[in-house]
């Protein structure tokens, strides 16, 4: 599997709890920026066929509608993308409307991923998004009107006040239209508004503890719901997995155009540069040529990561024998490892300390 | 931060016991070698000065000798007043001064300590006489206590500084009885006098109460700004004596002091009391035995400056080539091998480590590394002893010797900094007397070597005799801290109306332990404190052991009095539950007497992470992120299958307010 992601850097303005690279008030940059896409797009060096493309930001959804169409046409003119492929836009609820969603769907995009990350409306007010409560669902019942089948919500987890309760009448309101769920928790990144105001006290955010247990109970909740963990923050319904993520866990190549945008092509790994100036001039933030031990240690975070595990034959081929890691034994024998069908997996319930698990391993 | 130790223009600014040769004036004469015809010219006219020089000299040599040198409390400014004489005679300029003073103003603001320079000889015109006054300094804390005292008898006359506000301290008392008992002149003289708090008449009056000198005319003087400087310089020469010794008679000659030169050998820092020595003689080191020709003999401007010979009175360095520091024993007598000397200086003590710690590397494979900075470290300090150590949960280490806290303190810092290494200290101990129950008598430092109690007779540990000075609000506070930490008490005095000498006979266990952080918080500060060894006695000791998930961890055992082990198993255990992180499982940490558990906390099981997105196809950073968490682990230490950080084992020795 191969896939290809693009990276938008515009948003209408900038979360607090942002760190990713995007830019809020850049729209005098957005056509420059765009040709600069194109041109990246076309004459790149590889050629392969496309089962996955995303267009993530910032907030795609945000841009004029024809610039996703022109980028979209550049991949098809320059790469073979297969017919079943998955093509996903991400959106903000603010930014989606009838005509927008249609247009989205006439260019062939079939999966929406939506920002949604909590219904409620102080804390939506708080984090500096732009939506609200009802601009969700009315996003949400416009998509499934222009034929949108395959719909994801971001959630965030460990925001402020928060309660478990809420998080399930929040999956509750939401489970009938969509397929898929991603749940993030709350990270606070280094020089973002969200840091200041956890260091002045204007938030306070939840233990982590208490963040755990609502993860660990709305894992739950979702599984009886019929959304199925098949990563440690990913729910699906049967057939909805994203192929494009899963691509990811799994090594399989992909191109990243853009700004920030990453890529991976056999066992090298790169990304552009994360400011425009950067990005125009072709400077790369991140260029790399993967050890064997790092390589190693990639199956097994990532695969962990995962319901599938990692494989342990396949580990062997690239020169590893986790059998004669010792920690490794010892977490077989605490069963926060296990065996299944040659696959290493992780007890889910212990999906919460993967940090900790995978680091003894690698 | 430490600074580098070469950095003094002046003087190396020093670490007891651990100098760096001053720089050498030699190295740079040889350079200008090119002209011959005015040097031959310089060379007769040198030898002219030199001659006249070397009459006047002798004609009443003795006469204009000052050796002297400068005690007091901590931070009542003892090495500003050194600095100072060293400017107002122009020893050194103004402009080389500036790094010394910023050096050690930086290591004193870190350590609290005064830093030991090597001697200094000044010239002094007085009334129309050049006086040759030689400043010997000294350490001053209670862990050199055998030092200072070395040093003090290589003088005459010490200069007792008080500070105006401040007054009469622990260590000012301390300080002037190892003058007096030195027989050495003391001119009091009040320092601070600057500050709008300075109160010198009354501190005459106290000084003249508490210590029980005349100070009713010390010189009131303000180190910092320079006033009356004059009038120390001339009370050295007017009334301090001359030293007295024979010239003629047979070498006689005090070790107060010794650093490590990688070319000259150990240099030895000495007093000439009688006779001569000079380039080629034969000397001996009266408690060795040992015996060196001379390679080198000189004095400090302050800088090594290479002279002819020294004479009775004189203060000077001796080379000779000596490999080891180990073989220049501080208090040692010099005498001349051919010609000894019937009898040695008085004073002499072996000095023997009273503090006692593990010291192992955080990187198991830096054992080598570790070995060597401590074999450095020791070329420059005798004090120092170390020998291997093995403990089954930080491997392979050494168990150390120290002069006391403040000594272990100062070389754990110094192997990190200058040796550029992670290392575990253990808790500092002190050494037991074990006496088993088959007659044999163990001394032991480390609590896992202790024999089981069925074997033990009786345990003896050492006290000793503190004196602790105190506004009298404290009293209370002080004689409650001293009961609580086993004290027996001695003495209650009224010094003044305003301050009280409280004395007790303490265990050194407990001195160690947090006896200083309690006094300091207890008297708000106001507390002064100082202590000599005064012998073993007989306790009721017990051996506590800390398991963690049922496993023993031999370097968190601690020996501590059975009244305190409930307490200090309770303090510890709960203190290893706030540094020791969450694991995968359950931690159980008890703490143990033999087989019965005193002490119970448990580390619940680690099920939080952070489920942050992989964005964009960004495994880079999720990589390096679990690399970086992986790093910080090898700093940790695996006991059983818990993983426990380096600072563990350093938590015992301080329990946080909130512990108490």
């Amino acid at each position: 599997m191969s896939g290809i992601y693009v990276h938008i850097p515009f948003c209408e303005s900038k979360c607090l709890y942002c760190a990713f690279a995007s830019f809020a008030g850049k729209n005098s940059e957005q056509k420059r920026y765009f040709e600069k896409l194109k041109q990246e797009i076309l004459s790149s060096n590889f050629t392969f066929k496309v089962d996955s493309i995303f267009i993530g930001g910032g907030t795609p959804s945000s841009v004029d509608k024809n610039f996703i169409a022109e980028i979209l046409s550049a991949i098809k003119s320059k790469f073979e993308v297969s017919d079943k492929a998955e093509i996903t836009i991400e959106a903000n609820p603010n930014s989606l409307d009838r005509e927008k969603l249609e247009f989205y769907k006439s260019i062939g995009i079939n999966r929406l991923s939506i920002g949604v990350q909590s219904l409620d409306n102080t804390v939506l007010k708080k984090l500096g998004r732009l939506h609200n409560h009802a601009q969700v669902f009315d996003a949400l019942k416009e998509a499934k009107r222009a034929g949108f089948e395959n719909i994801n919500c971001d959630l965030l987890l460990g925001l402020e006040n928060e309660k478990y309760n809420f998080l399930k009448k929040e999956v509750k309101l939401l489970k009938k239209y969509v397929t898929h769920f991603s749940c993030y928790m709350l990270q606070v990144e280094e020089n973002t508004r969200l840091e200041k105001m956890v260091l002045d006290g204007s938030v306070k955010l939840p233990s982590d503890e208490k963040t755990i247990e609502n993860y660990a109970k709305l894992t739950k909740f979702l599984q009886k719901n019929g959304f199925f963990q098949y990563e440690i923050s990913n729910f699906a319904k049967k057939g909805y997995k994203c192929q494009h993520n899963l691509n990811y866990w799994r090594r399989g190549n992909y191109l990243g155009f853009g700004l920030g945008a990453h890529s991976f092509m056999d066992e090298k790994r790169w990304a552009n540069g994360l400011t425009f100036e950067d990005y125009y001039k072709g400077r790369k933030s991140l260029e790399e040529k993967l050890t064997e031990r790092q390589i190693v240690e990639e199956v097994i975070m990532l695969g962990l990561r995962c319901e599938e595990g990692f494989d342990k034959q396949n580990l062997l081929e690239k020169g590893y024998d986790i059998e004669k890691n010792q920690n490794f034994q010892e977490l077989k024998k605490l069963q926060i490892l296990f065996e299944d069908g040659g696959k290493i997996k992780i007890n889910p319930a212990y999906y919460g300390a993967s940090n900790l698990v995978i680091e003894k391993l690698i | 931060m430490l600074a580098p130790l070469n950095k003094g223009v002046m003087q190396a600014p020093l670490w007891f016991g651990a100098r760096l040769p001053p720089k050498s004036q030699t190295q740079t004469a040889q350079k200008s070698k090119q002209n011959l015809a005015p040097r031959l010219i310089l060379f007769y006219k040198d030898l002219l000065f030199d001659l006249f020089y070397a009459i006047i000299i002798t004609m009443n040599r003795h006469d204009k000798i000052r050796n002297f040198c400068i005690v007091a409390h901590i931070d009542h400014g003892k090495s500003t007043l050194a600095d100072r004489l060293i400017e107002k005679t122009g020893t050194l300029a103004k402009r080389d001064m500036q790094n010394q003073l910023l050096d050690s103003m930086e290591l004193e603001r870190e350590k609290g300590i005064t830093i030991k320079l090597t001697p200094t000889r000044m010239l002094y015109n007085y009334e129309g006489q050049e006086y040759e006054l030689n400043l010997i300094d000294t350490p001053g804390h209670v862990d050199f206590t055998y030092e200072v005292s070395r040093s003090l008898a290589a003088c005459e006359g010490a200069i007792l500084i008080v500070d105006a506000s401040q007054g009469v301290e622990a260590q000012t008392l301390a300080n002037a009885y190892l003058a007096l008992d030195n027989n050495l002149e003391i001119l009091p003289v009040i320092n601070k006098i600057d500050l709008p708090s300075a109160r010198p008449e009354e501190v005459k009056k106290e000084i003249e109460d508490v210590v029980g000198i005349p100070a009713m005319h010390a010189p009131c003087i303000s180190a910092k700004d320079g006033t009356n400087i004059d009038q120390v310089l001339e009370m050295i020469v007017k009334e301090f004596p001359a030293p007295k010794g024979d010239e003629n008679g047979k070498l006689k000659c005090l070790i107060f002091d010794s650093y490590y030169d990688n070319f000259k050998g150990a240099i030895c820092l000495v007093r000439v009391f009688d006779g001569s020595v000079k380039v080629g003689d034969k000397i001996k080191m009266m408690q060795t035995d040992k015996t060196f020709d001379v390679t080198e003999v000189g004095i400090f401007v302050p800088n090594t400056k290479p002279v002819d010979v020294l004479r009775a009175g004189d203060v000077g360095y001796l080379a000779s080539s000596i490999k080891t520091i180990q073989d220049v024993a501080v208090g040692d007598t010099i005498t001349n091998a051919l010609a000894p000397c019937l009898e040695a200086l008085p004073g002499y003590k072996k000095v023997q480590p009273v503090v006692f710690c593990g010291i192992f590397p955080v990187d198991g494979a830096k054992y080598q590394e570790l070995k060597d900075a401590l074999e450095k470290l020791k070329l420059n300090d005798a004090s120092l002893q170390y020998e291997p150590e093995v403990s089954q949960a930080l491997g392979f280490g050494f168990r150390c010797g120290f002069l006391g806290l403040l000594h272990l303190e100062i070389i754990s810092e110094r192997i990190e900094r200058e040796f550029n290494l992670d290392i575990i200290t253990t808790a500092p101990g002190v050494y037991y007397l074990v006496h088993k129950t088959n007659g044999e008598v163990l001394k032991l430092s480390n609590p896992s070597s202790l024999p089981s109690p069925v074997e033990i007779d009786y345990i003896e540990e050492p006290y000793v005799k503190a004196s602790i000075f105190a506004p009298p609000e404290y009293v209370g506070a002080i004689m409650e801290l001293c009961q609580d930490k086993r004290g027996i008490y001695k003495d209650l005095t009224y010094l003044e109306e305003k301050r009280v000498r409280v004395d007790y006979k303490l265990p050194l266990g407990e001195i160690i332990y947090d006896f200083f952080d309690s006094l300091k918080s207890r008297t708000k500060g106001y507390a002064s404190f100082d202590y000599e060894m005064a012998g073993f006695e007989r306790s009721d000791l017990v051996r506590v052991d800390i398991l963690l998930n049922g496993e023993k961890c031999d370097a968190l055992s601690i020996i501590v009095h059975k009244d305190k082990a409930y307490a200090r198993g309770r303090a510890l255990t709960e203190k290893l539950k706030k540094i020791i992180p969450r694991q995968l499982f359950e931690v159980p940490i008890q703490a143990a007497i033999g087989n019965k558990i005193i002490a119970r906390e448990t580390v619940s099981a680690m099920r939080k992470d952070v489920l942050a997105k992989c964005y964009g196809g960004d495994i880079t950073r999720k990589r390096k992120l679990l690399e970086k968490q992986k790093e910080g682990k090898k700093r940790m230490r695996k006991i059983g299958s818990v993983e426990i950080p380096s600072e563990a084992f350093m938590s015992i020795l301080k329990l946080d307010d909130g512990d108490k």
